[in-house]
């Protein structure tokens, strides 16, 4: 009961912040057009493949979750520094109802969306003629749902730490972070060297492969990467716990 | 019968000792004020009976339960108006009314919303995002949410700043009807309104308590015929540590 309503609570507050839609749809999917666009205007022969549809799908999915952290890390925040929190801490919700009733609703939204940006690109492949199976894209999807609750922990952390005014800044570090060390616009594989050992120690490049693999059909083969980004996410969920109890047993 | 029994409540930070040995009891179903000046503890004291913060020495027990030893059954008794509005901003009056009645566990929260949207006056704005209310509606809401529990103790701390006149008095003729019917601590720098509505008043000032007692009695205590000017008194006796 307590859950419910204070997911629900959340759902609504997210949902009715329009700027969730233009950072959590908008721009994952105007990334697909754009990087489709550019991918249009590679030569064949240049043998690059990254900005190719069925590439490209996973990668901007994970992507999409990292804005999903930042509405996590917003929120979490303001309901702190509002003192709306406070209240809540008088009453009888405990740290469970807390816990979840912000981690639920989150995560509903992060399969919506990662249902949404895959579902833009098989209408991309479709149009352009790439094939994308329907069966991969629901593997990859379910191989995501580690890094959802991984990148709504590192939100709720920030958010927990974190003023509502540095907190959306720590989130972009690591929104960038992924995009660049994740490998979304680059082959990692393609690259090794130092950056390449660093994208691979981090959870990011992981993610990313881990679903491009199921994408492909390949999911066999994604079993070390789905450790390693299951390791960051149970750490990252610890913190976030920790972070909120300590929250909840300080002076408020 | 004791509804809240207070025994060497003290609170520090650091070294600074906001919250000073604080012994107090208060009756059921008693109106009873806090006053004092800024600084004067009076948010840190609602907030350890709150249990918001922990005490660093002393208890408090409210109708049974320690606030050290079973604050989750204290939570279940109370309800409180922090200081700073509390609302959610993109939820409408009603959805934040409804759900801190959820939250309560209430059985029917749409009709405890009816009432404290009726009690309140919210009914034009029951459907607007709160966040597009002014301050002084959100802090109406802001003690509607705290109402809407029907707790058995209720802290008020400052619940009229920033509500226009007319605002207040409709407070003050709700919280008349709440009289006797739950045990209610209030704060507020509006000396009148702690004369009209309180049973019994203390003023404290650097954590401590000063002086205790009915609005009549206090006035008598510093040989004054206005409740301002025995409160102005009584602070600055106890600043000049006569008190
Ligand atoms: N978290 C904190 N850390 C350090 N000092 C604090 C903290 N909270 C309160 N204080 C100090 O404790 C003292 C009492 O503060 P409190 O908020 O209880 O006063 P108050 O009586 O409610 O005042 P006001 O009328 O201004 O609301 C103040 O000197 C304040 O600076
Ligand atoms: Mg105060």
């Amino acid at each position: 009961m307590r859950i419910t309503a204070f997911a629900k609570r959340n759902i609504k507050e997210l949902l009715r912040d329009p700027l969730s839609y233009v950072f959590c749809l908008g721009f994952p999917v105007m990334m697909l057009l754009l990087m489709t666009v550019i991918n249009k205007s590679i030569p064949p022969q240049a043998n690059m493949t990254v900005f190719r549809i069925d590439n490209l799908c996973a990668g901007i999915t994970v992507f999409g979750l990292t804005f999903l952290m930042l509405f996590a890390a917003m929120l979490t925040s303001k309901d702190r520094t509002s003192s709306f929190l406070t209240r809540l801490y008088a009453s009888p919700m405990t740290a469970v109802d807390f816990i979840a009733g912000y981690y639920l609703p989150l995560l509903i939204l992060a399969v919506v969306q990662a249902v949404i940006t895959f579902g833009v690109s098989l209408v991309i492949a479709a149009i352009e003629g790439v094939s994308l199976s329907i069966g991969g894209i629901l593997l990859a999807i379910v191989t995501l749902i580690p890094s959802m609750v991984m990148f709504i922990g590192f939100g709720l952390f920030f958010g927990c730490k974190f003023s509502d005014k540095a907190a959306p800044g720590l989130c972009s570090a690591i929104i960038s972070a992924a995009a660049i060390l994740g490998g979304i616009w680059m082959d990692i594989d393609a690259m090794g060297g130092t950056l390449a050992k660093i994208c691979k120690v981090l959870p990011f490049y992981h993610s990313v492969n881990a679903a491009r693999l199921a994408v492909d059909g390949n999911i066999g083969e994604a079993g070390t990467s789905m450790l390693i980004v299951l390791a960051y996410t149970v750490a990252v969920a610890v913190l976030s716990v920790v972070a909120f109890r300590h929250n909840m047993n300080k002076d408020n | 019968m004791e509804a809240i029994v207070i025994k060497n409540l003290t609170k520090k930070y650091g070294s600074f000792t906001a919250v000073d040995k604080l012994d107090l009891t208060i009756g059921k179903g008693e109106l009873f004020g806090l006053l004092g000046v800024n600084g004067a503890g009076k948010t840190t004291t609602i907030k350890m009976l709150s249990c918001l913060t922990k005490p660093t020495d002393g208890d408090a027990v409210l109708l049974g339960n320690s606030i050290r030893e079973k604050p989750a059954e204290v939570k279940k008794i109370i309800s409180i108006s922090t200081q700073e509005t509390a609302v959610a901003p993109n939820l409408t009056v009603r959805e934040n009314l409804e759900f801190i009645a959820q939250i309560y566990g209430i059985s029917d929260p749409s009709a405890a919303a009816d009432k404290v949207i009726a009690d309140f006056s919210l009914q034009e704005k029951e459907n607007a995002r709160t966040k597009t209310l002014s301050g002084g509606w959100q802090r109406k809401v802001s003690i509607a949410m705290a109402l809407i529990t029907n707790p058995q103790i209720l802290f008020l701390d400052e619940p009229t700043l920033g509500l226009d006149v007319l605002a207040r008095r409709e407070l003050w003729g709700v919280i008349e009807k709440l009289k006797t019917k739950m045990t209610i601590i209030l704060t507020t720098h509006y000396l009148e309104e702690a004369e009209a509505l309180c049973d019994r008043i203390a003023i404290m000032t650097q954590g401590k308590l000063r002086a205790m007692g009915t609005a009549e009695e206090l006035k008598q205590l510093a040989g004054k015929d206005n409740f301002e000017d025995a409160f102005v008194e009584i602070a600055e006796r106890a600043g000049k540590g006569e008190l």
